[in-house]
């Protein structure tokens, strides 16, 4: 398995914004893992990436760990968040070369990959310029070219069609495609179910932090007993019945 | 899509752990990039700093060989007072370093999204932790070197001291510099892991009890030290107001004594506290590392916790303070003003400093009767007057251009909404102008009348103040909001970075002239109004000053507002 999340849970407070999901995703597989706001898919992949720490079971990724053994596991991951993040004042030729000394690629062939997924991901005319002044459509292409650059085995990206033009979500929607043909894990979370629709091979769908259904488009169909699209069906799974309640402090201000 | 194959093996690649040099090597490339960009866009900017600085500099220079060659004077004396010089000093640096560092170490481990994205990487937490530590220790330690290097040049030309002192001055400095940053590393981690929520309040109040903290401790000084009659009595209490700064397990103590034997010619024994302080310092950054990096995800994953519960914001007290203050103004400015009031009470950055720097003055003003039982001179009284007007406009000026400058420019990227509200564009900037003039002129006046009960002003003199005051609000408010409108930045999202722009520079340093002018004009109000002995009357020539600061005042505020609205009227959004 890349991906083993065994009962996982995770509390902020009374909150449970994980309860107990238990996912597996195979090598060479693109799982998209879809659900409302606040489902707590942006929670998952944060303990998946070793941002949080799960309060009870257990995240592996490649065999490795996350308790035990989270720098073996990170180094087989990649993860493009929803907000990209660059650092201001570097370049994007300057942030991929950190990236690919971070990943311990070989200083011989670094600077022919960095050209080669700078030009699959057209970033190469500003590629000299300060990030500060790139839009967002820019600067997710950069992270992205970014996190491809150590090949990873595991690439995680939470909502990465947001702010992409449409031959770039084309190229991104290519990328994820022939990456999981290649043998590697995707592991997708996103809005758009039209592509989840088009490329995933697996749909995981989250509500109130627990997974309410998980398989092929064709599994979801059937378990849905009728012939509907992708959107039919997770409206009907994430029904918005009994939302969470939190303590309410008034501010008169 | 091809794939490039790498030669190295992959268990060998997924082994590899990146380095502390490789991250302090990113920081130095950012660093180099920023100052590259400094040089070649902002050129004048850079002058400034430099020029700034080299003044500063200059000035603590020429201050400190004052008061040392003063010292010398009085031989016997200067045994006794100098080391508690050194002594105070390191004091009290050791509190606004681990204070200091305490805040940038918290910025960049937790509140920043760096460490998000450097925690999804193989770099191990000790290694990220230490970046991090060594960079908050460089720009914290940015105010001892502006103060340090003008003391030690000083002390060096008085004494004519050998090299061997500059070397220990330099040498005890660095080693000192990370005593307080490891407590202050420390205590970051403490407010993630369990003040995650209240972090900005916290780090806010906690310098509002430091800064209450010194300013009773000068009060109390103050008090003691005010007297004509000095006695054995008088200097036993003194010195016994600060004998704890000389506790032998204080790390300030340690600076003192090195520094102090090497004064002295001693560099043995100056060698050893250098040494102790040294040793001291890198032990305790080794222990706050380690502690830090072993619970550095539990506490980021708190800090980025989701809210265990919500804030219902009903904004009646808002509305309610809105359109109390402002109902001489139409429906539709005073919405625009609401919107900026709420933005104001909602940020506790905004308003708790300007709360602290008013707060500070006032605390002064509550001590200043007390210090002269026999009550004021009428020259006194005249100086006092005048040095109160330049603190509070000095005050005024720091908080319009960090706060007031960037309000235009924070309308930011949804400023295509300004366009499209029902109001004309010059009605949104004088509503701005106008919020911004309320709320400095209710911080400024209480302070004020505060000011001049303290000194028991007559009244025509307390008017003249209260009018200056006023019209240096409305000047500097209308530098602010004019010059920030004729500078805007509308793609920076932080405040603090706009006011650091070149239209924030300008806006400093025209600030900064108009108080200047303001307090040269009201000096000689002041000074033409001591003819009168009890300061009960104005003559004419006090009257013209005054009537000059009004004025200028005035005009700056017109002449900005006008240029700020022109070009406000021509933005395209």
């Amino acid at each position: 398995m890349a991906i083993l999340i065994d009962n996982v849970t995770k509390c902020f407070g009374r909150l449970r914004a994980v309860d107990g999901i238990s996912l597996n995703v195979k090598r060479g597989e693109l799982f998209a893992f879809l659900g409302p706001n606040g489902a707590g898919k942006t929670t998952t992949i944060k303990m998946m990436t070793g941002l949080l720490t799960p309060d009870s079971g257990s995240i592996s990724v490649c065999g490795h760990p996350m308790s035990t053994d989270a720098q073996l596991a990170k180094a087989k991951i990649a993860f493009v968040p929803d907000q990209p993040f660059l650092y201001s004042k570097l370049t994007a030729r300057e942030f991929m070369q950190f990236v690919g000394e971070m990943y311990g690629i070989d200083r011989r062939i670094l600077p022919e990959r960095i050209e080669h997924y700078m030009g699959q991901l057209a970033v190469t005319n500003y590629a000299d310029q300060l990030a500060e002044g790139y839009s967002h459509g820019m600067k997710q292409r950069v992270v992205l070219a970014a996190a491809l650059l150590h090949e990873p085995d595991v690439l995680v990206v939470d909502e990465p069609m947001v702010g992409l033009d449409p031959r770039t979500a084309r190229t991104v929607k290519d990328i994820f495609r022939d990456w999981a043909d290649a043998g590697r894990t995707v592991f997708m979370s996103t809005h758009t179910l039209e592509v989840a629709e088009a490329i995933a091979d697996r749909i995981g769908i989250i509500n109130h932090g627990r997974i309410v259904a998980c398989g092929t488009l064709d599994e979801l169909k059937a378990k849905a007993a009728r012939e509907h699209r992708l959107e039919d069906i997770f409206l009907e799974l994430t029904d918005p019945k009994d939302p969470p309640e939190m303590e309410e402090a008034v501010v008169p201000m | 899509m091809t794939a490039i194959e790498s030669p190295i093996p992959l268990a060998q690649r997924s082994a590899t752990e990146p380095t502390f040099w490789l991250l302090l090597r990113l920081k130095l490339t950012i660093l180099r990039n920023r100052l590259r960009q400094l040089t070649d866009q902002t050129p004048l900017q850079l002058l400034m700093v430099i020029g700034f600085l080299a003044t500063i500099w200059l000035g603590l220079f020429l201050i400190f060989d004052q008061v040392f060659r003063f010292i010398r004077h009085y031989e016997k004396e200067a045994i006794i007072a100098l080391p508690y010089v050194f002594h105070l000093f390191f004091f009290s640096m050791t509190i606004l370093l681990g204070f200091s560092t305490a805040v940038l170490v918290y910025g960049s481990l937790f509140a920043r999204e760096e460490p998000a994205f450097l925690l999804t990487t193989p770099s191990k937490p000790r290694n990220i932790v230490a970046v991090m530590y060594v960079e908050a220790l460089f720009y914290s330690s940015w105010s001892l070197i502006l103060l340090g290097i003008p003391l030690m040049a000083a002390i060096g030309n008085v004494q004519g001291l050998r090299w061997h002192f500059y070397a220990t001055f330099i040498g005890t400095f660095l080693g000192f510099v990370p005593i307080p940053g490891a407590i202050g590393l420390v205590i970051a981690l403490f407010i993630a892991l369990y003040l995650p929520r209240m972090a900005k309040r916290t780090l806010m109040y906690a310098s509002g009890v430091i800064l209450i903290l010194v300013i009773v401790f000068w009060g109390r000084l103050w008090v003691i030290s005010s007297t004509d009659n000095i006695t054995r009595q008088w200097v036993h209490d003194l010195l016994g107001e600060l004998s704890y700064l000389k506790a032998p397990l204080l790390p300030s103590t340690w600076v003192s004594k090195a520094i102090g034997f090497s004064i002295q010619d001693n560099p043995a024994d100056a060698a050893f506290y250098l040494g102790m302080t040294v040793l001291t310092g890198l032990c305790m950054s080794h222990w706050a590392i380690s502690l830090v990096a072993c619970k550095l995800r539990p506490a980021f994953g708190r800090a980025h916790s989701a809210p265990t519960h919500t804030r219902k914001y009903t904004g009646w007290a808002s509305r309610l303070l809105t359109s109390t203050a402002f109902f001489y103004l139409s429906a539709k400015m005073r919405a625009v003003i609401l919107k900026d009031v709420r933005h104001f009470l909602r940020d506790p950055v905004q308003w708790s400093q300007l709360a602290i720097l008013f707060g500070l003055l006032s605390l002064y003003l509550f001590y200043l009767p007390r210090s002269r039982s026999d009550g004021f001179s009428t020259q006194w009284q005249a100086l006092i007057c005048f040095m109160n007007f330049v603190a509070i406009t000095l005050i005024l000026s720091t908080f319009t251009s960090r706060f007031v400058f960037p309000m235009v420019s924070m309308e930011g990227k949804q400023i295509w909404l300004a366009g499209l509200w029902p109001l004309t564009r010059s009605q949104v900037m004088w509503a701005k102008f106008l919020y911004a003039f309320t709320v400095t002129a209710v911080a400024a006046l209480p302070v004020t009348w505060l000011s001049i009960r303290a000194v028991e002003l007559a009244p025509i003199i307390g008017l003249a103040q209260i009018g200056a005051t006023i019209a240096c609000c409305i000047g500097l408010c209308g530098l602010a909001i004019g010059l920030g409108a004729r500078w805007p930045n509308f793609k920076e999202p932080t405040a603090s970075r706009i006011s650091s722009g070149l239209g924030g520079t300008i806006n400093l340093i025209a600030s900064v002239a108009l108080v200047a002018v303001n307090g040269t004009l009201f000096a000689l109000t002041c000074l033409y109004a001591m003819n009168h002995r009890d300061l009960r009357g104005l003559e004419l020539r006090s009257g013209v000053a005054l009537g000059a600061a009004i004025l200028i005042s005035l005009a700056a505020a017109a002449f900005s507002m006008t240029i700020g609205i022109r070009k406000f009227r021509h933005q395209d959004f």
